[in-house]
């Protein structure tokens, strides 16, 4: 077998073929970066892939991982706290949901990134800032996919509970409790999509001890080598965050036939 | 009839979805009188929207009727009775995030039932609808008519007087339907339950009933009520008798106009 | 079941709720200001911020900016959109393209594309040519997707049906493929419109020397505090009209 056809049925295998156009692509970059465009401008990949261990070892630039990190951890887990206290509050209770649900759809379609600046007026420029700006991304989700999972119930399962004699609270702990695990967790996935989104926005816009400190000073420094490190390592970051709560999400909906 | 031999009494219940003058005003059932039978198993039936499942959920305590009352075990029913009632529906009312034992299991935690007796019934019941071999799978996995014979598990194992059971197999194909009918029959015959059925089907509340209950067009009242004397558990060769096509013959002349009149009037109103 | 008479009861008393939640915040905020003394520089008075939003509509300087924001998000959409329905059409051609790149964009577009911002602002820099270039970045994304799943699911039993009776790849293409596919791009291109707009407002208040968001930027940094908030409520105005208007022209696209 010639390598051409063994290369052609390899590339029959979508996966491979993804890898192979995502390496076509970083050789388009690589050459364009050493041949066309002002090293000022763009670095190749092999560059960046290169200097990966200068990047980390600027100083403050672990430490500025870190705290990233940990700002991103918290909105999380706080997002997660707030949105599932907000939507049960709001979801067991059809009045309350009646009410409140369109004030809370009204906020979540504002443009949340005109109040940036306010949010760093009251919080800061610290990590607090940070925290607070994904957290208002990261609870939204949680509190809509948690309304919507007790909201879908199929009526029969809790007329089936009510006609066997179950009580309020083991109608609750039961039936909705475990209907609405799926949601919640896609909730979360997309919670963390809002936390990353809100952290990094609002590091980008002022930082003094992120990462946004530090994309701010490669960009001024006309350094792309190291901006383009530093952005993969924290794009890497996204994707193995993104990852894990998508893995926990498919893992607990695994009764979730529809 | 004495109060020792009936199970329920139904007096004069009538219900209505909805006020008069409303976009979704229904009168779905008129002024219904019967008796239940213990140890009777009682088909209703009737066209679309006759009110028969409406009867069912007032009988079952689901539902408070308009007018009319009904009584089980001497009680006035006023809601859910599950240590007297157990319901299998035509919907699949099993929770698809437990397994079949699961589903089993949480029946009996709802009547009440303590811990050490729930394994055993539970495993009773699945063996009595050949469930046994299936009580670790999740209901997402099986078939209607497995599911339904879960559903019946479920229901068994409260071990109630009383089973009423809302079309269970209409969902569900023909054949599936005659095998589960003819196990059902089976299971019956062994246990001493009252059993008030729904159906749309003659053939199978011929060969189920002991009565059938013949409901006329919305607003439904009973029509008539056909005797069937044959003993339980019924021979599927009881389906090709004589006797077996003159009782279908009699219920398919008593509906065939109240299902015109239906369809004629058909379109607004939900079916109840 | 409930009678309408109770179900429209109950739907003005939640009316009533949310009335009642919304004049109390804004009388909270009115409190605050005058009668409890919370600094003009943390939260400014509600009658200040009202006549400075009336200012800034009556003098027209919001002009400057709306228009720097406005040309930035239709150069960004429009490249955006033509590009994603051009490629999205390409890729769903074929099983194997589908397969190979559908998960690859939605593999990138889950990763929070704004995060190349400071790439772009070197590259480009802090003119409108970055905004637009992320902007039409981040929105060729869902376009690009939902053409893929618009031209690449469409009901096979309406191609063969067409096929058999001797359609031609034309009038296939416009009779078929392009309405059935057409209410799926529709809403990619209202979801792209609305990332677009999301991410130049975003790239504007990051790093900018125009535009509305830079405008907000501007007066927090002065601690102005009534004209900011004046424009933050004129920009979420701004973008819900647009987003109005939007959703009006995906709706009328989608009619048959």
């Amino acid at each position: 077998m010639t390598a051409a056809s063994a290369w052609r049925r390899a590339l029959r295998r979508p996966w491979v073929a993804r890898i192979a156009v995502v390496v076509l692509l970083l050789g388009l970059w690589e050459v364009a970066a050493r041949w066309w465009v002002d090293p000022m401008f763009l670095s190749p990949p092999s560059h960046v892939f290169a200097s990966l261990p200068a990047v980390f070892d600027t100083r403050g630039v672990p430490a500025a991982l870190r705290i990233t990190f940990w700002e991103l951890a918290v909105a999380f887990a706080l997002s997660v706290a707030i949105g599932l206290s907000i939507g049960l509050a709001v979801g067991l209770q059809p009045f309350a949901r009646k009410s409140f649900m369109p004030i809370i759809l009204l906020l979540y379609g504002t443009p949340q990134v005109t109040i940036l600046p306010l949010f760093i007026l009251y919080f800061g420029i610290g990590p607090a800032s940070k925290i607070a700006f994904g957290v208002s991304h990261g609870f939204f989700p949680i509190v809509m996919t948690i309304v919507a999972g007790v909201q879908n119930i199929k009526p029969i399962l809790l007329t089936s509970a009510r006609a066997m004699g179950a009580s309020r609270w083991q109608t609750l702990r039961y039936v909705v409790f475990p209907h609405m695990i799926p949601s919640f967790f896609a909730g979360m996935r997309l919670a963390m999509t809002g936390v990353l989104l809100g952290v990094l926005l609002a590091e980008l816009y002022v930082s003094t001890a992120g990462i946004g400190y530090f994309t701010t000073l490669f960009t001024q420094n006309f350094d792309p080598t190291r901006l383009l490190g530093l952005i993969s390592v924290l794009a890497a970051m996204a994707i193995v965050l993104n990852e894990i709560v998508r893995r926990a999400e498919v893992h607990f909906g695994r009764w979730h036939t529809d | 009839m004495s109060s020792d031999k009936v199970a329920i009494r139904i007096r004069g219940v009538s219900h209505q979805f909805g006020e008069e003058g409303d976009a979704r005003y229904v009168r779905a059932l008129r002024d219904t009188t019967l008796d239940v039978a213990r140890g009777e198993l009682l088909c209703l039936i009737g066209p679309s929207g006759c009110g028969k499942s409406t009867l069912l959920n007032v009988v079952g305590g689901l539902m408070t009727p308009t007018a009319g009352s009904v009584e089980v075990a001497g009680k006035r029913v006023a809601g859910p009775m599950p240590r007297d009632i157990a319901f299998v529906f035509q919907e699949n009312a099993l929770f698809p995030w437990n397994t079949v034992f699961e589903n089993v299991n949480l029946g009996m935690v709802f009547q009440g039932v303590p811990r050490a007796e729930r394994e055993a019934r539970a495993q009773r019941s699945l063996e009595a609808v050949g469930l046994k071999d299936f009580a670790q799978h999740y209901p997402g996995q099986l078939s209607g008519g497995m599911r339904q014979r879960a559903a019946l598990a479920r229901a068994l194992s409260l071990e109630t007087g009383i089973l009423l059971m809302d079309e269970p197999f209409g969902a569900l194909d023909e054949q599936t339907r005659m095998i589960l009918g003819e196990d059902l029959s089976v299971l019956l015959a062994r246990a001493d339950k009252t059993i008030v059925f729904v159906t749309h089907s003659l053939g199978e509340a011929t060969f189920l009933a002991d009565r059938v209950a013949v409901f006329s067009a919305r607003p439904g009242t009973i029509k008539e009520i056909i005797k069937i004397d044959e003993p339980h558990p019924r021979k599927p060769d009881f389906v090709t008798s004589a006797k077996f096509t003159a009782i279908r013959n009699e219920l398919y002349a008593l509906l065939h106009d109240e299902i015109r009149k239906t369809m004629a009037e058909s379109s607004v109103g939900p079916t109840p | 079941m409930r009678r309408s008479g109770n179900e429209r009861r109950g739907r003005l008393a939640s009316r009533a709720v949310q009335a009642t939640f919304l004049i109390a915040l804004v009388a909270l905020w009115y409190l605050a200001t005058t009668r409890w003394r919370v600094s003009p520089l943390l939260l400014p008075n509600p009658v200040a911020v009202l006549r400075d939003f009336w200012d800034i509509l009556k003098t027209g300087e919001f002009l400057g900016d709306l228009h720097v924001t406005l040309t930035e998000l239709a150069a960004a959409f429009a490249i955006a959109a033509s590009c994603g329905v051009v490629v999205g059409y390409l890729i769903s051609r074929s099983q194997y393209r589908i397969r190979v790149f559908e998960p690859l964009f939605a593999g990138i577009y889950s990763v929070p594309i704004i995060l190349f911002l400071p790439l772009y602002v070197l590259f480009f820099g802090l003119g409108p040519a970055s905004k637009i270039a992320l902007g039409a970045t981040i929105g060729f994304f869902p376009i690009a997707l939902n053409t893929v799943a618009g031209f690449g699911y469409v009901d096979r039993v309406l191609v063969v049906a067409a096929r058999s009776m001797g359609a031609s790849d034309v009038q296939l293409f416009r009779y078929v493929l392009l309405p059935a596919a057409l209410p799926i791009i529709l809403t990619g291109m209202r979801m792209g419109f609305t990332v677009a707009l999301l991410s130049i407002i975003g790239s504007e208040t990051i790093a900018s020397l125009a535009g509305l968001g830079h405008r907000i930027v501007h007066l927090a940094e002065g601690m102005e505090m009534a004209p900011m908030f004046a424009y933050i409520a004129f920009v979420v105005a701004i973008a819900a009209i647009l987003n109005v208007l939007v959703s009006m022209l995906e709706a009328r696209g989608r009619r048959p």
